[in-house]
């Protein structure tokens, strides 16, 4: 039997134990593919923002050049950045530019580590990044913790206007699009015609709708559509050399529009529309239902007044 | 039974389900589901300290598991499996500077009501029913929150022109399901802003073709900005007409009409 005494020094010795803790500065383990000739994705997980995948969850593209690697989006946090500087300076001979698609943090938050070499943005990204860096810095640091570690969010400098870029060889396209968000910068190599879609493109990943407009994303959409791309790296997701982002993308922006259309129409409250969950057919797409719940609050208000005739006001 | 309408989407029955249909936590009798400090205080604060009170999952409170954007958490209530009629519903959240978010008198209404309301920080938001001769029924949810949703400027402060579109009034009536939803643009403005003094709806009421009363809520500075509400109606009322008036702080008052 244990005696009140051994069970009081069981208990103290139990509370001496550490406490189990995030490990302060977690590894990023990196996976590129070579998925057209010296075109290297980095895949991102397809989940939301967690401390199970440090914040990397967007693609990460690398052009080989005779001068270094263009990069296409510089990872979610100041060591992820870091850890994506490592693959370019051992494997692509350095850094020659770098590229922010848009201002979502998982797509810049990484810049530090680029920040010896240019880094090009729309303008209105540049605004956009300079304006929220410290909102967008607090949330991640509240999520990612130890992750974020030495973060500091470094916006990019305004592209000037042209719709062509060339480094080391290597020439790309250059679209300036919007609808995922109000500045939306989409890249195509024009050696093996991929298409570096960013958020305007997601594939087997719900699509995140914090700034989204609809209207102008579909018109985005149907731009790009048209391009001759021999395959596509979308925002989230896997490169595909078929045009099932495309298909994806416009279906989940059709589908969740009629949804919230549907509910407002219908007389449900918000917090219902929420509960009921995502549509099924997307249900089991990457970063569900979260995804879905997010949006359902920022979009909201776009149907609800549509669904509300004026019926007075102050008298 | 619940007046939730989540099963009018596709596959919105089971994502309710799977949502856990708004049931507080299981607890104990007597105990809080929460285990959170702050109810104590606001049970004697705001409820008048009821004896033999009860966390009920039968009381439904549908809210974001995280609130996305603190100025905005949308939240549904539904008493309708608490036993008893209902004479009140209190609203209050645990750890907000501002912890009275509403007094509910459904009336003749059914004791269902929607709103959205700002947080300050994470934590609980609760609702108590207060029905005839049964004791206080206590349901929630908890919202984790960055927080900043009571202290923020009102979004209408950056437009010049505000007060143009200032108390204007939608709604709709939908006879079928007997609901009722009803918004009015005002900034909610809760004095805790820098230099923006308090501003903010007090209450509101729905009015039958007659003039009398149906249902009638207290309003307090945590509401939304622009803040829609969502009542349920009996058949007999859902006919319509409904009048709603609501009146603010500083005197203004605001009147509209819904017909099926």
């Amino acid at each position: 039997m244990i005696s009140r005494r051994q069970a009081l020094i069981g208990g103290t010795a139990a509370l001496m134990l550490p406490l189990p803790a995030r490990p302060a500065a977690p590894e990023y383990r990196l996976s590129p593919q070579q998925v057209a000739d010296g075109v290297w994705l980095i895949e991102g997980s397809r989940d939301s923002f967690g401390p199970r995948n440090g914040g990397a969850i967007c693609n990460i593209v690398m052009l080989a050049t005779q001068a270094g690697a263009i990069v296409i989006d510089t990872g979610g946090t100041a060591r992820h950045g870091a850890a994506l500087r490592r693959f370019a300076d051992q494997k692509l001979g350095g850094v020659a530019v770098s590229f922010n698609t848009h201002h979502h943090p998982d797509h810049w938050f990484g810049n530090q580590a680029f920040a010896d070499r240019p880094i090009h943005v729309l303008p209105m990204t540049a605004r956009l990044q300079a304006g929220n860096a410290q909102a967008l810095s607090d949330g991640l640091y509240r999520i990612l913790g130890g992750w974020m570690s030495g973060t500091a969010p470094l916006p990019g400098k305004p592209l000037p206007a042209d719709d062509g870029f060339g480094a080391g060889g290597r020439d790309l396209r250059l679209l300036a699009l919007s609808g995922h968000s109000q500045a939306d910068l989409t890249l195509m190599d024009r050696a093996t015609g991929t298409l570096i879609a960013g958020d305007l493109l997601f594939l087997d990943r719900a699509p995140s709708f914090p700034d989204a407009d609809a209207d102008r994303w579909r018109a985005s959409l149907d731009l790009l559509a048209g391009l001759p791309a021999s395959g596509i790296v979308p925002g989230h997701g896997p490169f595909a050399r078929d045009s099932r982002a495309f298909v994806q993308t416009r279906a989940y922006l059709d589908g969740f529009h009629d949804r919230m259309a549907r509910a407002a129409d219908l007389g449900l409250a918000p917090s219902e529309a929420l509960a009921a969950g995502p549509m099924p057919d997307f249900a089991g797409l990457g970063a569900n239902p979260e995804e879905y719940r997010r949006a359902v609050i920022q979009r909201w208000r776009d149907f609800e007044d549509q669904a509300l005739p004026l019926i007075g006001g102050s008298v | 039974m619940t007046l939730f309408l989540c099963h009018m989407l596709d596959n919105g029955a089971a994502g309710l389900a799977a949502y856990g249909g708004g049931a507080a936590p299981l607890a104990g009798k007597g105990e809080d589901p929460f285990d959170s400090g702050m109810w104590d205080l606001h049970r004697a604060e705001y409820l008048g300290d009821p004896a033999g009170w009860q966390a009920d999952r039968g009381m439904r409170v549908l809210a974001p598991r995280a609130a996305e954007d603190p100025a905005h958490v949308p939240v549904i209530v539904d008493a309708t499996d608490v036993q008893g009629r209902v004479q009140r519903i209190v609203v209050t959240i645990d750890y907000s500077p501002l912890p009275l978010v509403l007094v509910f008198h459904p009336g003749r209404a059914q004791p269902v009501l929607g709103f959205g309301v700002k947080y300050e920080i994470a934590g609980p938001i609760r609702a108590t029913a207060l029905a005839d001769g049964v004791p206080a029924r206590m349901g929630g949810a908890f919202v984790d929150a960055m927080g900043g949703g009571c202290t923020a400027p009102a979004a209408a402060h950056a437009r010049p022109d505000w007060q143009e579109d200032f108390g204007q009034m939608r709604g709709r009536l939908w006879p079928a399901t007997g609901r009722l939803r009803v918004s009015i643009r005002h900034p909610m403005d809760t004095g805790l802003a820098d230099g923006i003094p308090a501003h903010h709806l007090t209450g509101l009421r729905l009015l039958d073709g007659q003039g009398d009363l149906i249902a009638s809520v207290d309003l307090h500075e945590p509401i939304e900005e622009n803040p829609a509400l969502t009542f349920a109606l009996p058949p007999d009322l859902a006919a319509g007409p409904v009048r709603i008036e609501a009146r603010d702080t500083n005197g203004y008052r605001f009147a509209g009409e819904v017909t099926a």
